[in-house]
């Protein structure tokens, strides 16, 4: 841990049954007549963004845009940016996954700094509020954790690489967690967003920038996860796992939009940018390599995570010296259980990737932030150490 | 008081940091490397807090960086908070990626490229700082290629401009 640690999260969070259902009220207060909309066509033509849209009652929508691909770019935020001041709205509202949710957060940059390109504005901490965009964020995955983060990530797609923003201005005003949301996502996106929870929170977890605050969040994800990830990919129309999963997303998010991530996320953001693997399936293939990587430095963080993974039986159970290691244990034994009931890839093999490109993907891993705050050096050699060990 | 002392030390590492990452492009293959990757006339900046000390250098085929005057706009600016801050980096008493978690700097530009910015000034943390120091604040010592004294005594002797 450093000696000094910086906590934001200013976002006011509605979680639970009929969430939506406030929106109206929410969008009233926060001076919102005519907003903006954005989502994409899955979620328009499964159901869920009309969910949203009736909950607007009286609010009329300036515009709806759902043409939000899966990995959003630079361009799509130009271009809806664009759209938000030709049809005048005074306000964001995000229903999606992160792509969305990111999204949002580029317009959110381009409008309030009064600028045309999100090239212009690359950076961390740099920028001031600029002109205040409201803005709502209704997460349907229950994964990325944007809506309590700081962070956007968002493809460049002339260079093959996912560039990163960071200003505590991206976070959203209000975050609503509605169980109808998650309610319709299939049991394999369900695992394999429920394990990038389960990562923002172990790496958060054990990061440089770790805290006291962004540790209560992380570990309050960890048990939530572990006692509802299985049960929800199990039946996906219990309420209460599928609001256990998204109020673990939220924490995490938080925590690790503090604390940061690391050398998982960094190979994984490679990954997705070389050789197009999604997120979550990364994540899961890494996370034991990743823990096993930097053991030697957070034997203690994971030792105390035992607690949360396992339980207090099994914590108590485990010798001190040996909890690291169960840690580890219990991860892979999750996954394990994922993969038999949904398939999710367990090495990269599995998951379609060209060995070939690994020397690409281990580059431009070091070239993402999150190696700076990894807690151990992360070296070319070691990412390639890491991408040959998961590949089969 | 105390802060122009600090004023003054930063700016003359600074000019120590310049020089050694001239001296180091020609002499370390790692330092080359990372600086034969830089897009071309990549310029970049580092200010050390509110009317601190300031360095621009641009990125140049043969002799890895040259300065440019202090005012210019730069693709990479690398922003100390304090001057306070940047002197516990500069001095020896916390790394860049300390520096990083605990936000004592802000960065414009690509996220991306500083990232190779970093790996040099670890690199050559490596060299300026006694191993006691080094080992204290890197999380592994990066190694070196010729000895620190020869880094210095070329720094010494390396033209400024
Ligand atoms: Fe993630």
């Amino acid at each position: 841990m450093t000696s000094y640690f910086e906590f934001t999260n200013p976002t006011k969070l509605c979680s639970g049954k009929g969430a939506a259902d406030n929106l109206e009220y929410e969008l009233e207060i926060l001076g919102v007549l005519h907003p903006m909309v954005l989502s994409d066509r899955v979620l328009e033509k499964i159901g869920t963004l009309g969910i949203v849209l009736d909950a607007l009652h009286t609010v009329q929508p300036g515009r709806v845009f759902t043409d939000i691909p899966r990995d959003s770019s630079i361009d799509v935020v130009n271009r809806i940016a664009r759209e938000y001041r030709e049809f005048g709205c005074d306000g964001l509202i995000a229903v999606g996954g992160g792509s969305v949710l990111d999204t949002a957060k580029g317009v959110r940059l381009l409008i309030s700094q009064d600028a045309d390109d999100l090239l212009d504005l690359m950076g961390c901490e740099c920028l001031p509020r600029g002109k205040y965009v409201p803005f709502v964020a209704l997460p349907t995955t229950a994964g990325t954790g944007s809506e309590a983060t700081p962070v956007a990530v968002i493809k460049n797609p002339s260079l093959h690489i996912k560039m990163e923003y960071i200003s505590q201005h991206l976070m959203p005003d209000v975050a609503v967690l509605d169980p109808r949301m998650t309610m319709t996502l299939p049991p394999r996106i369900t695992a394999s967003t429920g394990m990038d929870t389960l990562c923002h929170a172990i790496e958060a977890y054990s990061c440089m920038q770790k805290n006291p605050i962004s540790d209560a969040y992380a570990a309050s994800a960890v048990r939530l996860v572990r006692d509802n990830l299985v049960k929800a990919v199990r039946r996906g129309r219990s309420k209460e796992t599928r609001m256990a999963l998204a109020n673990a997303s939220y924490l995490a998010g938080a925590a690790f939009g503090n604390s940061m991530v690391g050398v998982i996320h960094a190979v994984g953001h490679a990954l997705g940018g070389v050789c197009h693997i999604p997120h979550g399936d990364a994540m899961n293939i890494l996370l034991p390599a990743g823990m096993i990587f930097n053991r030697k430095v957070c034997r203690d963080a994971y030792g105390e995570l035992l607690l949360y993974l396992a339980g207090p039986e099994v914590y108590q159970a485990t010798e001190p010296s040996k909890r690291a290691d169960r840690s580890i244990r219990e991860v892979i034994h999750l996954r394990k259980q994922l993969h038999e009931l949904t398939g999710l890839p367990l090495t990269l093999k599995e998951a379609g990737a060209d060995p070939g490109l690994f020397p690409q993907v281990a580059k431009t891993a070091l070239n993402d932030g999150a190696c700076i705050v990894n807690p151990r050096e992360v070296t070319f050699e070691a990412v390639m150490k890491i991408l040959e060990k998961c590949y089969e | 008081m105390k802060r122009e002392l600090m004023n003054q030390a930063d700016r003359i590492v600074l000019e120590v940091l310049y020089r050694s990452f001239r001296v180091l492009y020609r002499k370390d293959s790692r330092v080359r490397k990372e600086i034969d990757g830089w897009a071309d006339d990549l310029t970049l900046k580092l200010v050390c807090g509110f009317g601190g000390a300031v360095l621009v250098v641009r990125h140049d085929r043969e002799h890895g960086i040259v300065k440019l005057k202090r005012a210019q706009k730069a693709d990479i600016t690398m922003r100390f908070k304090s001057v306070e801050g940047a002197f516990q980096v500069l001095s020896g008493q916390k790394s860049v990626a300390d520096a990083y978690a605990e936000h004592l700097f802000f960065l414009e530009g690509d996220i991306f490229q500083t990232m190779s910015f970093v790996r040099c000034v670890e690199y050559l943390e490596g060299y300026l700082f006694p191993g006691f120091m080094s080992r204290r604040i890197l999380k592994e010592l990066p190694g070196k290629q010729i000895p620190a004294l020869e880094v210095y005594a070329l720094a010494l002797l390396e033209n400024g401009n």
